[in-house]
């Protein structure tokens, strides 16, 4: 089942010999080359002499060598050409290619080369290896039809055949592609009028260039992008938690909406960091090489996972904007292309260098990131901080009498009774204690006070005298050795964070590199900023930083235990403590190095204030200040002060509370690469440095040899793919196949462009340009090619099945998104918010929970309604209405579109509750909006997905399936009411519900029709 | 299909293109013909037309269920010699630890059936069919983590991307009935669900969606949308397709695109699986002894034996590749408690499907295969105590099973060392066990192949050689 039609239309070999036309002469870049490619190129090609093979069948040179008295080609003279004679001999031992391999050259293909070789064998490089030219518009018979440029190319190719272009689509049909085609959206009633309307003879330019204009352009656009850089919400791997990539989504839509121009959108996505004095903007266009998924689960091999990371970004890289398959040279020279594997590695060492851990988070982004706020956060921020400023300012103005009032304090303070303080601010608990002691068997439990997980800054403060040099100090920790939990604890009279979720493989562990003194009182602080890494732990002795060693940094996951807090215990009773332990303070955020200081001092304040204030060490002095500021200043300093520190702590968190975006941030000191032999992370062979295959062009002479340098050379007007390579995947998305149908292949296994001038046209114009995207955009959907009717003739569909030659315009199922979008458009759901985080849409339930344990929670009210763009991509289970429909799945680069033509795609069409709430609101809309006759009403629904007006068989047959609907709902009006209780959106009270019910059954039919899901 | 034009059209591509027979099935369904007639073995004369692969993901231990080692008794506790693990990578989760004990099985093995292969009491359900198995002890892979070590399992790839085994053979072969999916997916609900599972473990890669498996649910609706809503009852659906597909018949007759035809077919195939999944689910109609065979737990939609049971179902309808995973196997601690429960979950429902589709006399083209991603240590992981120990993960041997389908019955194939760590015969890597699935559906590994970037791409990459000496 699950038929196949594709195959139908990938059977184009049939209109091969249309597309090489009758030209007499055999050219190698048409007609050889892939031959060669295909059959001989495995041991006679680039990697031929690795192999130890001396012909080579890929150069000109390998070609005419004389190997012995013989050569594989004697141009011209076909019969002394060793090469046909293997290909003919009879002798099976003799014959090429070998029989074992099962490859086999067709009789036309021999016919080929005989001919080739007989013309004088005139080799050509690799067309996509050669810069574009700019060829002129070739003349036409029909010179009243070409509208641009493409036309010419288009019709000279159909008039050597003796074809003629179709006629150009009704006005209906062709605002419904075009709008479909620049927005992803059909256009709405009043569009359609207003373009019906308009005779003036620009009147579809303007609808063009209102279109360009639209938000929602860019949203479409960006589809194919996020597809292309294998955006998704999770990590990828094993349990697949969310990861936050949305403002780099966002980046890319306003990228396209304000009409970047490409070569900049490239360079900030490729190097945006390295430039000088880079935006925000341009360094979270960098999280393009940091889509890839990236693997958390316990026990990997990091080193493993960092050649995966680096190898996707090269891939990536090369299959977007160089068509090529450059990961075919990850273990061997390429077998196709001038490609060998030491450029590939060359390659790779501009995507080594960046702080990140082979084994990423399993939740959460993995660093390097950046903060990303949104803008409407950094207006909140930049307010806050005009707060901050203006707080500080009130303060300071009082600083002056409160100096005068503190003197006054601290001599009252000289002859009072013991007056102590210490840093209040995040305090979560307090626990006394009153220099208890430990006797190695008990521990004090002090109750579940302040709970810490995986992303919360937390500090520890306690004075110990300990007696042994192993044991618990405070701990937050299953009462059993090495389990989860937070524990802070003696090792070997090292001083030891640990954080676990499971030993060995999910837990951090850091030490002090000096012992702790025993037998005698000491101050300890420990904090963690939330980061998750070793990094962010630091450990206080007595007020001072202590030297740490990692000894595990390993941790992914959250550790939160329902454990009570424990003092001088926790982690079983082999970690019970000895000795005294005071004064235990928990906070809930990080404290500084300056705090630590002012908590490890032991006088108490009023013995500090008898002291003479120049015999106050500086710690005394900012202890007594604070004591002062925060609790015995008069009301008026206390306000002001508190006010300033409340703005401060508010703006932290603010910024904490930041969506953030993973990045590319170079380290100091590259990383050395090497050339990895099979491919293996293991195996580093030559060390290689930094750069461009050879066969391309070079990088620009006198640049610093970084991924900027890569950036600027992918965007090099001498580059020969980056514009052809663009332009193609442009193309594909209005006439669904390419001119170069292999879009991810331009090399020698790639198909041979059905329109190679054409396409050198569009790479020159859109170089010429400056790059500019919308105004491609606008080239083609302006040719009189893309305005053709799609009406297919018998004719056309047998010699060209695939619309190669494009004597009819497009017509194309519509992609995933847009399925689901138009069905949103259409019933008036659509929430045309921009931007954001990724919503989750109806789903149905269980899928997630099936595979991984994590449910899927689904959104209410608007997010249920947002262009699919939006929906949250879980990689190991996507949205299964988006899959249904060919979307590609975001584990690796897919630049290629698919469509195929499923019983699953109908099941979702007819039962899926998106589409039968759709259909729903859709029906209210023919009843509020389309008149009181079911006539009127029927031809408003279906032209809302159409576009046009129903024909009247077309309205005869719906009206027909309306009355026999409307027959069975007003008989059981129970079963229209449920017919009519699908989705969360209410249902329109005032209107009859059996009535309702029979258009909600007539809108779900036009829903379904293959012109409804269809570009036509 | 009005246009008898378009029709021949669509013939004449079809076999046009297709000179090595792959995907001919499709186009029969598409034509609205029988399958089973029109595709012809293309390699090989086949000695199975369907698979049923229960996946025990997790990584069942091949110590405790039927590679008997007795000389651990008697090394317990001892360290792994480096001279056996011969500084092979371990995982991260046990690279550290400051020493590897051996540990033998708790369990107690005895010899079955005429063959006399090893079975422990673990298994004593798989002990009674023993005659019918082949056993592969020697099975190894590349992979030492669950992520890749299934996906390799799955599409003979460590890394996401590539098409599936069933999803290869949907495009090889296609189906043999026009009512059902030519792949099949289920997951038991029931077992412990230490290890996620991916929708990608049986997606198409880069071949077209329409070959990705299909996933059976035992909760809510079996297919993905394939009930009508509340209040569409099915004659008002039976009149909505018809006067879908006149509406849609019009559009044809205008515009002449044979995907209009296909979409018209694709919707009447929709409507024959809601009639023919429900009925496939069924079980009101087997009797009592069927239950008795697979269990009471047959009865419990969504357990593994329930899942056996529609496994037969399927296999009788001619659903090409019908995969079963059951997870619950990864015992890095409290194995011995744990691995109780998953047997019991598994062993009498795999037996009975096996002793089933014999009874049917399914089982002689039907190909059974039991195994996980990858084995687990000899040595302890975490704490060893006398009642209680775990095992990491082990790829360099494990044991799995196969039967019916034209494999040697009563075979016990490949060995391995005293310390069950490295294999001493017949090594059969992830590859080689794909060639010989392959082979036994008619099918030369090599030949199966689809061109993506520019590359012939296989199931088993650029390896792989079919273990003749399994077959029959």
């Amino acid at each position: 089942m699950l038929l196949n039609v594709h195959l139908v239309r990938a059977a184009w070999f049939v209109c091969a010999p249309l597309l090489l036309g009758q030209a007499a002469r055999v050219e190698f870049n048409r007609d050889i080359r892939p031959i060669l490619s295909d059959r001989c190129f495995n041991c006679h090609g680039p990697d031929a002499t690795v192999k130890g093979i001396k012909l080579r069948l890929d150069s000109e040179a390998g070609m005419l060598a004389d190997l012995g008295g013989r050569a594989a080609v004697v141009p011209g003279q076909a019969e002394k050409s060793e090469m046909l004679k293997r290909i003919t001999a009879e002798k099976a031992a003799v014959r090429m290619p070998p029989v074992h391999t099962g490859i086999k050259l067709s009789d036309r293909e021999i016919e080929l080369l005989r001919q080739w070789i007989a013309e004088g064998a005139v080799f050509q490089k690799h067309w996509s290896l050669a810069p574009p030219s700019r060829p002129d518009p070739p003349p036409v018979k029909l010179a009243i039809w070409p509208k641009n440029a493409i036309d010419h190319f288009v019709l000279a190719r159909l008039e050597r055949d003796g074809w003629k272009p179709s006629p150009e689509a009704d006005k209906a049909a062709l605002i419904r592609r075009v709008s479909l085609d620049l927005t992803g959206l059909p256009p709405t009633p009043a569009e359609i009028d207003a373009f019906l309307n308009d005779s003036s003879p620009n009147a579809y330019e303007k609808a063009v260039d209102r279109l360009l204009a639209s938000p929602r352009y860019g949203e479409r656009m960006a589809v194919r992008w996020l597809e292309a850089a294998r955006y998704a919400d999770t990590n990828g791997y094993q349990t697949d938690a969310e990861r936050s990539m949305w403002r780099w989504r966002d980046w890319v839509i306003h990228a396209f909406n304000r009409n970047l121009p490409f070569d900049q959108f490239t360079i900030d996505q490729i190097a945006g960091d390295l430039l000088p004095n880079p935006t925000r903007d341009q360094i979270i266009a960098t999280g393009f090489n940091r889509n890839h998924r990236g693997n958390g689960e316990g026990g990997i091999i990091p080193e493993e996972y960092l050649v995966e990371y680096v190898a996707d970004r090269v891939e990536t890289m090369s299959t977007v904007f160089l068509g090529t398959t450059m990961g075919c040279a990850r273990c061997h020279n390429h077998k196709y292309d001038p490609f060998t594997q030491k450029d590939y590695y060359q390659l790779f060492a501009y995507f080594n260098n960046i702080a990140e851990r082979g084994r990423y988070f399993k939740y959460g982004n993995t660093p390097p990131v950046t903060p990303a706020p949104t803008p409407e956060q950094e207006a909140k921020l930049e307010e806050i901080e005009r707060q901050v400023a203006a707080a500080e300012r009130r303060f300071r103005a009082l600083e002056e009498p409160s100096r005068l009032e503190q003197a006054k304090w601290e001599k009252s303070l000289a002859g009072a009774a013991s007056v102590n303080w210490a840093v209040s601010r995040g305090l979560a608990a307090h626990v006394p204690l009153g220099r208890k002691q430990f006797d190695g068997q008990q521990f004090h439990n002090a109750g579940k006070l302040a709970e810490f997980g995986f992303y919360s800054p937390f500090t520890i403060s306690a004075w110990i005298h300990p007696q042994a040099p192993t044991g618990a100090i405070v701990t937050r920790a299953k009462d059993v050795l090495e389990e989860t939990g937070i524990l802070l604890m003696m090792q070997d009279g090292k001083m030891q964070l640990n954080l676990a979720l499971r030993w060995l493989d999910d837990a951090l562990r850091v030490e002090t590199e000096k012992s702790v003194p025993l037998n005698e009182w000491h101050h300890v602080m420990a904090t963690y900023d939330g980061s998750r890494v070793a990094e962010g732990i630091h450990i206080f002795l007595d007020g001072k930083e202590q030297p740490l060693k990692i000894i595990l940094d390993e941790l992914n996951q959250d550790f939160r235990v329902n454990e009570p807090w424990r003092i001088g215990g926790g982690g079983g009773p082999e970690l019970r403590y000895k000795g005294l332990i005071d004064e235990v303070r928990i906070y809930s955020r990080t404290l500084s190095g300056s705090e630590a200081e002012l908590l490890a001092l032991r006088q108490p304040l009023n013995r500090t204030a008898s002291a003479p204030a120049n015999e106050r060490s500086k710690a005394e002095q900012a202890k007594l200040r604070l004591a002062f500021l925060e609790e015995h200043a008069e009301a008026e300093i206390r306000g002001a002060w508190k006010e300033w520190r409340d703005l401060v702590e508010k703006r932290d968190k603010l910024v904490a509370g930041l969506p953030t975006v993973m990045v590319m941030q170079e380290i100091e000191k590259p990383r050395d690469a090497y050339l990895l032999i099979r491919g293996a992370y293991d195996k580093p062979g030559e060390k290689v440095g930094r750069n461009v295959p050879a066969s391309l062009h070079p990088l620009t002479s006198g640049v610093p040899g970084n991924r900027l340098a890569l950036a600027k050379w992918l965007v090099d007007r001498a580059n020969p793919l980056t514009a052809r390579v663009i332009a193609n995947r442009f193309w594909v998305m209005y006439f669904g196949i390419g001119l170069v149908k292999t879009v991810e292949d331009f090399g020698a296994q790639g198909d041979w462009p059905s329109h190679p001038d054409l396409l050198d046209w569009l790479a020159t114009e859109f170089l010429g340009s400056g790059w500019d995207v919308k105004a491609l955009q606008k080239t083609i959907v302006m040719s009189a090619t893309y305005r053709q009717t799609s009406r297919v003739t018998p004719e056309l569909a047998q010699k060209d099945p695939e619309n190669r030659l494009l004597a009819r315009g497009p017509r194309v199922r519509l992609s995933a998104e847009m399925v689901r979008d138009q069905a949103l458009a259409v019933s008036g759901l659509l929430v045309e918010k921009i931007g954001g985080p990724s919503v989750k849409p109806y789903q149905p339930a269980g899928l997630w929970k099936e595979l991984s344990g994590a449910d899927y929670h689904r959104d209410k009210g608007e997010d249920l309604y947002r262009r699919s763009l939006y929906t949250f991509w879980k990689r190991t289970a996507p949205p299964p209405a988006m899959m249904n429909f060919d979307a590609s799945s975001r584990e690796t680069c897919i630049v290629r579109e698919n469509r195929t033509n499923t019983p699953l795609q109908a099941l979702n069409l007819m039962n899926d509750v998106t589409y039968l709430e759709a259909a729903r609101k859709m029906a209210e809309r023919m009843m509020r909006e389309g008149g009181s006759e079911p006539a009127g009403r029927i031809a408003f629904g279906f032209r809302l997905a159409t576009a046009r007006h129903p024909k009247p068989n077309e309205a005869g047959l719906l009206a027909d399936s309306f009355r026999n609907q409307l027959d069975y709902y007003q008989t059981d009006r129970e079963a229209a009411l449920k017919f009519l209780s699908q989705g969360d959106s209410p249902r329109d009270e005032k209107l009859d519900a059996s009535e309702l019910a029979a258009y909600a059954a007539v809108a779900s039919l036009i829903l379904n029709l293959d012109e409804t899901v269809t570009k036509q | 299909m009005s246009d008898p034009r378009i029709l021949e059209l669509t013939r004449r591509h079809f076999f046009g293109r297709t000179a090595s027979g792959v995907g001919m099935a499709a186009l029969a369904s598409l034509l609205g013909e029988e399958a089973k007639g029109a595709w012809m073995a293309p390699h090989f004369a086949p000695t199975a037309k369907r698979v049923i692969y229960l996946f025990m993901s997790g990584g069942p231990s091949q110590m405790e269920l039927f590679d008997y080692k007795p000389m651990l008794e008697k090394l317990r506790g001892t360290n792994l010699p480096d001279s056996v693990r011969m500084g092979q990578r371990l995982t991260g989760m046990t690279a550290t630890q400051a020493s590897f004990p051996v540990v033998e099985s708790l369990f107690k093995f005895s010899r079955h059936g005429q063959s006399g292969a090893w079975a422990s009491e673990l298994a004593p359900h798989t002990a009674k069919v023993i005659d019918r198995l082949c056993f592969i002890k020697s099975m190894h892979t590349e992979a030492i983590n669950h992520d890749p070590a299934v996906t390799f399992f799955q599409t003979g790839f460590q890394l996401a991307g590539r098409p599936s085994i069933g999803s290869w053979l949907a495009y090889g072969l296609g189906s043999e009935n026009k009512d059902l999916p030519a792949f099949i997916v289920m997951i038991s609900t029931t077992g412990k669900g230490d290890q996620p599972l991916y929708d990608r473990l049986w997606g198409s890669g880069f071949l077209p969606t329409k070959y990705q498996g299909v996933k059976f649910r035992s909760a809510g609706e079996p297919v993905l949308y394939l009930s009508n809503p509340e209040g569409m009852p099915d004659k008002g659906r039976r009149r909505f397709l018809d006067d879908l597909a006149k509406m849609n018949q019009l559009e044809l007759e205008e515009f002449g695109d044979p995907e209009i035809a296909t979409r018209i077919t694709q919707y009447e195939m929709a409507y024959r699986m809601q009639t023919s999944v429900p009925e496939l689910t069924d079980f009101s109609k087997e009797p009592e002894r069927t239950f008795e065979l697979y269990g009471p737990d047959a009865r419990k939609p969504g357990t593994f034996a329930a899942n056996c049971l529609l496994a037969r179902r399927m296999a009788e309808r001619g659903v090409r590749f019908i995969q079963l995973f059951h997870r619950g196997w990864d015992h890095h601690n409290n194995l011995p408690e744990n691995i109780v429960k998953v047997s019991q979950e598994t062993d009498q429902p795999a037996a009975a499907l096996v002793e089933d589709l014999h009874e049917r006399g399914l089982l002689d083209d039907t190909l059974v295969v039991w195994g996980g991603e990858f084995g687990r240590t000899v040595y302890c992981q975490g704490k060893l105590t006398p009642k209680d120990y775990g095992r990491d993960h082990h790829p360099r041997c494990f044991t799995i099973w196969m039967a019916g389908g034209g494999v040697k019955p009563g075979l016990t194939y490949g060995a391995t060392d005293d310390f069950c760590y490295n294999i001493t015969g017949n090594p059969v890597h992830v590859h080689d066990l794909h060639a010989t699935i392959l082979r036994m559906l008619g099918i030369d590994h090599t030949k199966l192949t689809y061109k993506f970037q520019g590359r012939y791409f296989r199931l088993t990459d650029i390896h792989g050689s079919v273990v003749k000496d399994v077959l029959a």
